[in-house]
C-alpha cells in the first residue's frame, strides 16, 4: 500500500522528463543560401564573418594531405545544406567532407570522394535538398550529407 | 576612362563565368564587382557623358543578374537585389545633379572672375583717389568752401569703396548660393583662396580705417552726420554677414604671421595688415571688428561733442553730455531750469534749437543707434512747450497793458463828461 504512491511519483517524473525530450521544432532549415569561400590562416584556422563560425583545420589537412600544414594560406569552400551538415572543400581535395556540428566542434560525418586527381577550383551550390559540386566547366555533382546523388559531366 | 576600361574588362569576366557552370559564389561576387566598379564611375565622373555610359552599365547590370533575382535577395542580406539597383540608380541621379551643378557653377564662376578682376581694380584705383584727397583736404583747411568740397568727394571715395568692396564679396559667395553649409570642401577651399587673393578683409580692414581717419580729419556739420551714421551701420551690418559666411568656410581665420613695418596708405592695392597695426595673435577678422569698434567711438565722440559746440557757440549753458542718454537729461534739465527761473527761452529755442538741432542735426539724433526718433520727438515738444510758454507771458503782458490802456482812457473820458455837465445846466 505504501509504495502506490512513490510509484505513481516515479512514473509521473519519468512522463514529464520524456515529454520534455520530446519537444522538437520540425521544418528547420539549416541552409546557406551562398556558400562562404574562407582562407585559413597562420594558425591553421578560418573565420566565417558572415555565418560567425571558425574553426581549426590541421586534422583535415593531414587526413587528406598528410600534412596538418597543408592548407595554411589555403581558400576553402564551406556550405552549410538544409539539414544543417557543413561541406567543406578546396582546391586540390579529393573528396568533398561532410561534418556535423557538435558542442565546440564539428564531426566528420562523410568524406565523399568525388575527383580522383584532385579538384581543381570547386564550388559548392546550395540545390535543395542537395548540395551541388562544380569544377570548371565539366564537373556537377548533385551530394546528400551522405553520398553522391547524380553525377553530371 | 581607367574605371571604365575596368568595367569592361569586369563585364568580360562576367560574361566568362556565364558560360561557364555557375557557382552562386561567383554570381554573387561578379554582382558585387560590377556593382563597386560603376559607383566608382559614377563617382569619380566630372562630364555628363560619363554618367550616360554609367547608366548603360546600370541598366546592362540589372538585364543581366534580374534572372538571379532570388538568389540575391538571400546571398547580399541584408540588403536585396532591387535595393542595391535602387541605390545605384539613386546615385546616378545625385551625381547628374552635382555635374550639372558644377558645370552652371562653372559658367557663372568665369563670369565672376571677370567682374572680381574689375572690381578689384576700381577699389585699386579708389585707394589712390583717396590718398589725393586727404593731401586736398589738409591743403584746403584755409577755404571754408573748398574743404567743404574736398569733404564731400572724399566722403564719397569711402561710400563707393563700402560699395565696391561688399560687392566684390557679393561676387566671391554668389555662385555658391546662400547656404554655404551646404557647399562642398573643394568649394570652401576655392571661396577661402579667393577671399584671400582679393585681400577681402584686409580691404576691409583698411576702409574701416579709412572712415577712422576721415573722422580725425575733418570736422563736419550736423547735416553731415546722418549719412555717415547710416554708412556706418550698413557697413557693420555686412561686416556681421560676411564674417558668417568667412566663418562657414573656415577661411582667413588664422593668426597672421610676424610682420614688421607699418602700412603705406599711399601704395596701389591693399596690404596685409600689419603686426604694428593689430594686437598680438589676434586673427584679421578679430582685427576688423577691434577697428569697428574704434570706428563706432569716433564717431559717437565727434557726433555728441560736435553738437555740444553747438550749443556753447549760442552761448547756450547746458550741462554736459557724451551721449544719447546724457543729451537727453541735458535738455530735460535746461528746459526744467528755464521754466521755475522764468529765465528767456528765446536764445535757447529759436537760436539753437530751431535753426540749428531741428534744420541740421535733426536726422542724425533720430538715428535709433543715437537718440531714437521717439526720444527726438519728445524732446521737441519739451522745447516747444517751453516756447509757447514764453509767448504766453508776453500775450499776458500785452492784454495786461491794453486793459490798462482801456481804463485810463474811460477814466479821462469820464472826468471830461463831469466837466460838460455843470457848464451845460449853466446854460
Amino acid at each position: 500500500m505504501n509504495r502506490l504512491p512513490t510509484s505513481l511519483f516515479i512514473v509521473g517524473i519519468l512522463l514529464l522528463t520524456a515529454s520534455c525530450s520530446s519537444v522538437q521544432l520540425d521544418r528547420v532549415n539549416f541552409g546557406w543560401p551562398v556558400e562562404s569561400v574562407v582562407t585559413v590562416n597562420n594558425a591553421n584556422v578560418f573565420e566565417d564573418v558572415r555565418y560567425a563560425v571558425s574553426a581549426g583545420v590541421g586534422k583535415l589537412a593531414l587526413e587528406e594531405f598528410q600534412d596538418s600544414t597543408a592548407l595554411r594560406g589555403a581558400q576553402l569552400r564551406l556550405l552549410r545544406n538544409t539539414e544543417g551538415y557543413y561541406f567543406l572543400t578546396g582546391p586540390r581535395f579529393k573528396s568533398v567532407y561532410v561534418f556535423e556540428p557538435g558542442e565546440s566542434s564539428l564531426s566528420l560525418s562523410t568524406a565523399i570522394a568525388v575527383s580522383e586527381t584532385g579538384l581543381r577550383n570547386p564550388a559548392l551550390n546550395q540545390r535543395p535538398p542537395y548540395v551541388e559540386l562544380i569544377d570548371g566547366d565539366n564537373v556537377r555533382i548533385l551530394l546528400t550529407s551522405s553520398d553522391k546523388a547524380e553525377v553530371k559531366r | 576612362m581607367k574605371t571604365f576600361l575596368s568595367f569592361v574588362l569586369m563585364l568580360g569576366l562576367f560574361v566568362s563565368t556565364g558560360t561557364a557552370q555557375l557557382s552562386d559564389f561567383a554570381v554573387k561576387k561578379s554582382f558585387e564587382d560590377r556593382f563597386k566598379v560603376i559607383a566608382g564611375m559614377m563617382d569619380s565622373a566630372n562630364a555628363l557623358p560619363q554618367l550616360d555610359s554609367a547608366k548603360l552599365a546600370i541598366d546592362q547590370l540589372q538585364s543581366d543578374f534580374v534572372r538571379h533575382e532570388a538568389f540575391l535577395d538571400k546571398a547580399l542580406y541584408p540588403s536585396t537585389f532591387s535595393e542595391r539597383m535602387a541605390s545605384l540608380r539613386s546615385l546616378h541621379v545625385l551625381t547628374y545633379d552635382r555635374i550639372y551643378l558644377i558645370q552652371t557653377q562653372g559658367i557663372k564662376l568665369s563670369e565672376m572672375e571677370s567682374r572680381l578682376a574689375s572690381l578689384t581694380s576700381r577699389l585699386d584705383s579708389l585707394t589712390t583717389q583717396r590718398d589725393q584727397l586727404f593731401g586736398e583736404l589738409q591743403e584746403s583747411k584755409k577755404s571754408l568752401n573748398a574743404l567743404r568740397e574736398a569733404v564731400r568727394r572724399l566722403s564719397s571715395n569711402l561710400t563707393a569703396k563700402d560699395k565696391l568692396i561688399f560687392a566684390l564679396v557679393d561676387s566671391i559667395f554668389q555662385p555658391y548660393g546662400s547656404n554655404l553649409q551646404q557647399v562642398a570642401d573643394v568649394h570652401k577651399e576655392a571661396i577661402s583662396q579667393k577671399l584671400e587673393k582679393a585681400n577681402v578683409v584686409t580691404r576691409i580692414y583698411e576702409i574701416a580705417s579709412d572712415n577712422v581717419k576721415f573722422l580725425e580729419v575733418t570736422q563736419l556739420q550736423g547735416k553731415d552726420y546722418a549719412s555717415v551714421i547710416d554708412q556706418y551701420q550698413t557697413f557693420t551690418n555686412r561686416w556681421a554677414g560676411l564674417r558668417e559666411k568667412i566663418a562657414a568656410v573656415g577661411a582667413v581665420s588664422q593668426p597672421l604671421p610676424a610682420q614688421a613695418g607699418k602700412k603705406q596708405m599711399g601704395q596701389k592695392g591693399a596690404k596685409t595688415i600689419s603686426q604694428a597695426e593689430k594686437p598680438a595673435g589676434a586673427s584679421e577678422t578679430e582685427h576688423v571688428d577691434s577697428v569697428l569698434t574704434e570706428w563706432r567711438t569716433k564717431l559717437n565722440g565727434t557726433f555728441w561733442a560736435s553738437l555740444a559746440r553747438e550749443f556753447s557757440n549760442a552761448g547756450v549753458s547746458v550741462a554736459p553730455f557724451n551721449d544719447a542718454p546724457s543729451f537727453s537729461a541735458s535738455i530735460r534739465s535746461y528746459v526744467a531750469s528755464a521754466r521755475s527761473n522764468n529765465v528767456d527761452p528765446a536764445p535757447f529755442v529759436e537760436t539753437v534749437w530751431k535753426e540749428k538741432i531741428d534744420k541740421e542735426w535733426r536726422d542724425a539724433l533720430s538715428k535709433e543707434s543715437m537718440l531714437g526718433k521717439v526720444e527726438y520727438a519728445a524732446l521737441d515738444k519739451q522745447v516747444s512747450e517751453l516756447a509757447r510758454e514764453g509767448i504766453d507771458v508776453k500775450l499776458i503782458l500785452y492784454i495786461a497793458a491794453v486793459i490798462a490802456i482801456v481804463i485810463l482812457v474811460w477814466i479821462l473820458l469820464s472826468r471830461r463828461k463831469k466837466r460838460d455837465t455843470p457848464e451845460a445846466q449853466s446854460t
